[in-house]
């Protein structure tokens, strides 16, 4: 038993040690304990960590190990796993009745995610992407209720990526007659332009519905926020990922991009890549405007983590190594801000019981713990300095400029303009402003569940002001597959024409707050005024009447991009689905006609006369 | 030993049970057992033999091929003779109206099934197709309600028009080659039959077999039939009956029909069942009737893959065969305590914990989520379809890739369902005959090599046109 072979026992263990105790009052600290012991021997794993195990079946063979890039998503995913389970554990698990359920599934996803992300052919990778499907599906659907509805969603989309996934795999058994790793790389310069076209599409479209790429975006949002508190934070963190993973095993490991740019999309300008590149910042737009318009906390963020999907995948298809470092390290990065926004607004929630952006602000008097976690995490979130979003976000910048891709860049700047227009109208509506009467008794909430958020906030700054430590994990990730990975130092990068340096973009940023800030307790006499206070453009409020200004945020804005909003894939989906009822309720109108028998002989005089004709 | 023994020893079973049932009902209710573990135990011997020496032809009669009447027993009849009985012997009837009725029809659609698994002419292919048929719409009616005779009457009708149309067919082939044995038919086809005709007959024998093999347009008798049927009924004509009917086409699509336009003509069937099934199972509220139509497309998958007709496409159609024998009955059995309507199904797994994970089990299987074998079924399909290139094969795989995700659309949501709420009525449901089928397929997960391994071997044994003549001489080895 190799060391990979531990883990994934151990994973194993976990997720049976749920089902048998996820219902004790200490089964969280349990779960906690086992993630953190994964952890453990997730650091210690030789890279490339090979499984003793596999399978001989219908002439392949199937067997596990885990490379650079699937070790450094495999971090994310039990670190994340860890940090909500340790959420769940203390007194928010009084809110929730269904805990064993909830400790079974997450268990369950971890195993399943590590299972893929440890396939080491392709069979076993359609194998784990099906495993992480459905327990997906299980996560998904836990919470009942609405969650019953968008899970369904979830799995008839994904369901129909794994078919295309399925469909490609056979097709490369077929034209190459294995499914080792080694044997597709190699007889990819032999495939006709013909078959590869096809095996990128079927693996884009499949691997690509996972991360809700436009045009399959539907589903993501309403499924990821239904799921229960710190289960949504673990969701967001990794498992769309699962998608980046896959597509960059098959299109940058084993096709390559070289193959990829010599792949013209007909009648364009276009090649694969450029074409992927597209659908990416496309990606990165269209959710991020889409996520402008909820009123609800955990659809907007979930809205943006598929948005933040399209800049992953923008990055690695920039076609640089800074582009594919920038796209990779944004995984790491998204996953840290996200969980920990998400940790904010289950807090929220678990203090208010609501999410509704209509009906929270001010509670930044109440929990100031929690508002610092959401304002680092949106400052990450929106890419600014000093916080490790706006390392990714300007590596991925950097070589979309230094790739000659200026619409790219355009693109790239409008989401994250949404981006930062909706994360505020996250922080105030739910922060800011004033406290509304019924939350007047709100407290902080317990140290249990302050630990995780904070954990993810200090990472997100940490990592923000040296990214060189995340960056220790993707080089060897961009090594992996075959791609060169950045000069890059603690502090940041070089690159040929222009260096960041995070330590001190960070040290002049803290300087500046503290010169900021010695004028502001120096200068000139301020006035300390109540939260209560109104303030109303020049009209006369009086601090008894209540002015939180949170329901139809950004009106004008609103209303210039209301054309925009003309949710033609959603009718598209519902069109789809029609066709199917159509269909459906044809077929099983024939099935209630009687005189079969007629038909059949009135056939046969007619093949009888074609006979004799003929 | 002679494979005319597979056929003999049930029917006459099936002669000797009521009168032994009169005598002494405790006897007859152990006899009938016993007759079909005897009956796999035939086979098993069969199967040593037939895997040592290969296919064993054998002329009942002693006259030669033109004349005799000939058997054939190869790993791939055997292999179904052996599923059948042993499905009949999961399935055996107990309890209910009238089980030594019952039991009596069992046997009889036993042998006359394993008659037909073997034959090796058309004259007595389509005997055997009769008597199946006859011993089907028995166990129908066997409890005597008045849905059950309404069904009946109609699958009777069809089975019918069907039998005259195969036997047209028949008559077509016959008087153009004026011969009826397959082996010699597939030598002889090439130069006496034209291409029109070749292919009218075909049509002809699918209009007859496609009855009871559920192929469209003549499938709709299906899911009345298995909606009034005992549930026990319905899952050895699904699970059974349907497969060894697939099975003959298959038999005549690679001795008579291979290298013609056949095989096409299936495929085009094969891809509307497939789609008319499916489709038609996502809109049935009743679950039998879902059951029955899903039954309809899972035929239609093994129709696709038996139309490549090479040995990986048989080696699908076998897995695909073999993993729904084994899923449906157990669905069709399981269900049989639950509430008729989908709708009255929420919640039920507060009462009926076992029977739901099963259904779960069981659903994800028919889906095709790996590890479970009808994953690996589905990858044998499509690595046959797709193997084969083409455009036709190549569309088919697609609507075999589409039609899953329909078939995730109703199985799932049922599913999801049962864990849903608590229920108005707290309904107790057992798996009861389910078990050894579900522990089957449990086995066939860890499995899954061999079982492969061996399911490519009976593919590769199945004599082709050019093989299709091997001892014609009446000088066999153990031979009556």
């Amino acid at each position: 038993m190799t060391l990979l072979d531990g883990l994934l026992l151990l994973s194993l263990i976990t997720a049976v040690a749920m089902a048998w105790l996820g219902a004790r009052a200490w089964a969280g600290w349990l779960g906690a304990g086992l993630y953190a012991g994964q952890l453990a021997l997730l650091a210690g794993l030789p890279m490339p960590a090979s499984s003793a195990v596999s399978f001989a079946v219908l002439g392949h063979t199937l067997h596990w190990q885990m490379g650079a890039l699937g070790w450094f998503f495999a971090l994310i995913l039990v670190a994340a796993a860890l940090l909500a389970t340790w959420y769940a554990a203390g007194a928010w698990r009084r809110t929730y009745p269904r805990r064993r359920l909830l400790h079974v599934t997450v268990a369950l996803n971890v195993l399943a995610m590590l299972i893929l992300l440890a396939s080491g052919d392709l069979l076993s990778l359609f194998v784990g992407w099906e495993l992480a499907t459905w327990s997906g599906y299980l996560i998904l659907t836990q919470a009942g209720g609405p969650a019953e509805r968008a899970s369904l969603r979830y799995l008839v989309y994904t369901l129909a990526g794994g078919m295309a996934v399925f469909a490609g795999v056979v097709l490369v058994d077929v034209q190459v007659g294995s499914l080792q790793l080694a044997d597709l790389r190699a007889a990819v310069p032999e495939l006709s332009a013909g078959s590869l076209w096809l095996l990128v599409l079927l693996f884009t479209a499949g691997f690509g519905i996972k991360m809700a790429f436009v045009p399959f975006h539907l589903w993501q949002a309403e499924a990821y926020a239904e799921t229960p508190g710190p289960v949504t934070a673990f969701v967001s963190a990794i498992s769309a990922r699962m998608g980046l993973f896959a597509m960059a095993v098959v299109l940058i490991q084993l096709i390559g991009p070289q193959h990829l740019t010599a792949l013209q999309v007909p009648f364009t300008f276009l090649d694969a890549q450029g074409l992927l590149a597209w659908i990416a910042a496309i990606t990165a737009i269209v959710p991020t405007f889409i996520a402008l318009t909820q009123s609800d906390a955990r659809m907007l963020l979930a809205w943006h983590g598929i948005g933040q999907g399209g800049y992953m995948l923008l990055g690695l298809m920039a076609g640089s190594a800074l582009g594919a470092a920038g796209g990779l390290m944004h995984v790491f990065n998204h996953a840290t801000y996200q969980a920990g926004l998400f940790l904010a607004v289950a807090a929220v929630i678990y203090r208010t019981g609501t999410s509704d952006l209509d009906r929270l602000g001010g509670l930044i008097s109440r929990m100031p713990l929690s508002f610092i976690t959401m304002l680092i995490g949106i400052i990450g979130l929106a890419g600014l300095p000093p916080t490790n979003g706006f390392v990714s976000k300007w590596m991925i910048y950097k070589a979309l400029l230094n790739g000659e891709q200026p619409l790219l860049f355009i693109a790239a700047v409008i989401a994250t303009l949404g981006t930062i227009l909706s994360v505020y109208k996250l922080i105030h509506n739910t922060f800011l402003g004033q406290l509304r009467v019924e939350h007047h008794a709100v407290q902080e909430v317990p140290w249990s569940m302050r630990l995780p958020m904070l954990i993810t906030a200090l990472v997100v700054m940490v990592t923000g002001v040296t990214p060189g430590l995340v960056l220790d994990a993707v080089a060897p990730a961009l090594e992996a597959i075959g791609l060169a990975a950045p000069a890059y130092h603690l502090g940041g990068l070089t690159t040929g024409n222009g260096n960041l340096d995070m330590v001190w973009v960070g040290g002049a940023l803290t300087f500046g707050l503290a010169v900021g800030l010695a004028v502001f307790l120096l200068g000139s006499p301020s006035q300390r005024t109540h939260q209560w206070d109104n303030y109303a453009g020049g009209h006369f409020l009086s601090a008894d009447i209540r002015f939180h200004y949170s329901h139809d945020f950004y009106p004008g804005l609103m209303r210039a991009l209301a054309p925009a909003y003309r949710g033609s894939v959603r009718w598209l989906e519902a069109g789809l689905v029609t066709l199917v009822e159509l269909a459906a309720s044809a077929f099983q109108g024939l099935y209630r006609a009687a005189p079969l028998p007629a038909y059949l002989v009135v056939g046969v005089v007619l093949l009888l006369w074609w006979i004799q004709a003929s | 030993m002679s494979p005319a023994l597979l056929l003999a020893v049930p029917v006459l079973g099936a002669f000797v049970l009521p009168s032994l049932h009169r005598a002494s009902p405790f006897a007859s209710r152990v006899a009938g057992p016993l007759i079909l573990v005897v009956q796999v135990a035939l086979v098993a011997a069969l199967w040593q033999q037939a895997v040592v020496h290969g296919p064993l032809v054998i002329e009942l009669g002693g006259l030669p091929a033109p004349m005799g009447i000939a058997w054939q027993a190869d790993q791939l009849g055997l292999l179904w003779c052996g599923a059948l009985a042993l499905l009949a012997l999961v399935l055996w009837p107990r309890e209910g109206h009238d089980p030594n009725r019952a039991a009596t029809l069992t046997l009889l659609l036993v042998g006359a099934g394993s008659g037909l698994a073997l034959s090796a002419d058309l004259f007595n292919l389509f005997v055997l197709y009769e008597l199946t048929a006859l011993a089907s719409f028995g166990l129908v009616v066997s409890q005597g309600t008045g849905a059950q005779a309404a069904a009946t009457l109609r699958f009777l009708l069809l089975g019918a028009t069907g039998s005259a149309l195969a036997l047209l067919g028949i008559a077509l082939i016959y008087a153009a080659t004026g011969t009826l044995n397959l082996a010699q038919l597939a030598q002889v086809t090439p130069g006496a039959m034209s291409d029109p005709l070749v292919l009218t007959a075909f049509a002809l024998l699918l209009a007859g077999l496609g009855v009871k093999a559920e192929l469209f347009p003549l499938n709709t008798w299906v899911p009345e039939v298995y909606g009034a049927a005992s549930p026990r009924v319905a899952g050895l004509l699904a699970g059974a009956v349907s497969k060894l009917a697939l099975l003959v086409v298959l038999r005549l699509l690679t001795t008579i029909f291979a290298d013609t336009g056949a095989a096409m003509v299936l495929l085009g069937v094969a891809a509307v069942t497939v789609l008319a099934g499916e489709l038609a199972a996502y809109r049935a509220q009743d679950l039998r009737r879902m059951l029955a139509y899903s039954s309809i497309g899972q035929l239609g998958l093994m129709a696709l893959a038996f139309s490549v007709s090479n040995p990986t496409g048989i080696a699908a159609g076998l897995a695909l065969g073999l993993h729904h024998l084994l899923v449906k009955p157990a669905l069709f059995v399981m269900i049989a305590d639950w509430p008729r309507r989908r709708p009255q199904t929420r919640g039920l797994a507060a009462g009926a914990p076992w029977s739901a994970a099963a259904f779960v089990l069981l659903a994800l299987s028919l889906v095709g989520v790996p590890p479970l074998p009808g994953f690996w079924a589905k990858l044998v399909l499509l690595q046959a379809l797709l193997g084969t290139g083409g455009g036709p094969y190549a569309a088919a795989a697609a609507l075999v890739l589409v039609i899953t995700v329909v078939e995730a659309g109703y199985l799932i949501p049922l599913a999801r369902q049962l864990y849903s709420g608590e229920p108005a009525v707290r309904v107790r449901a057992r798996i009861g005959r389910g078990v050894p089928l579900i522990l089957a397929l449990l086995l066939a997960v860890v499995l899954i090599g061999p079982v492969a391994q061996r399911l490519d071997q009976v593919a590769s044994s199945v004599p082709g046109p050019a093989t299709a003549l091997p001892r014609l001489s009446a000088s066999e080895p153990g031979q009556p």
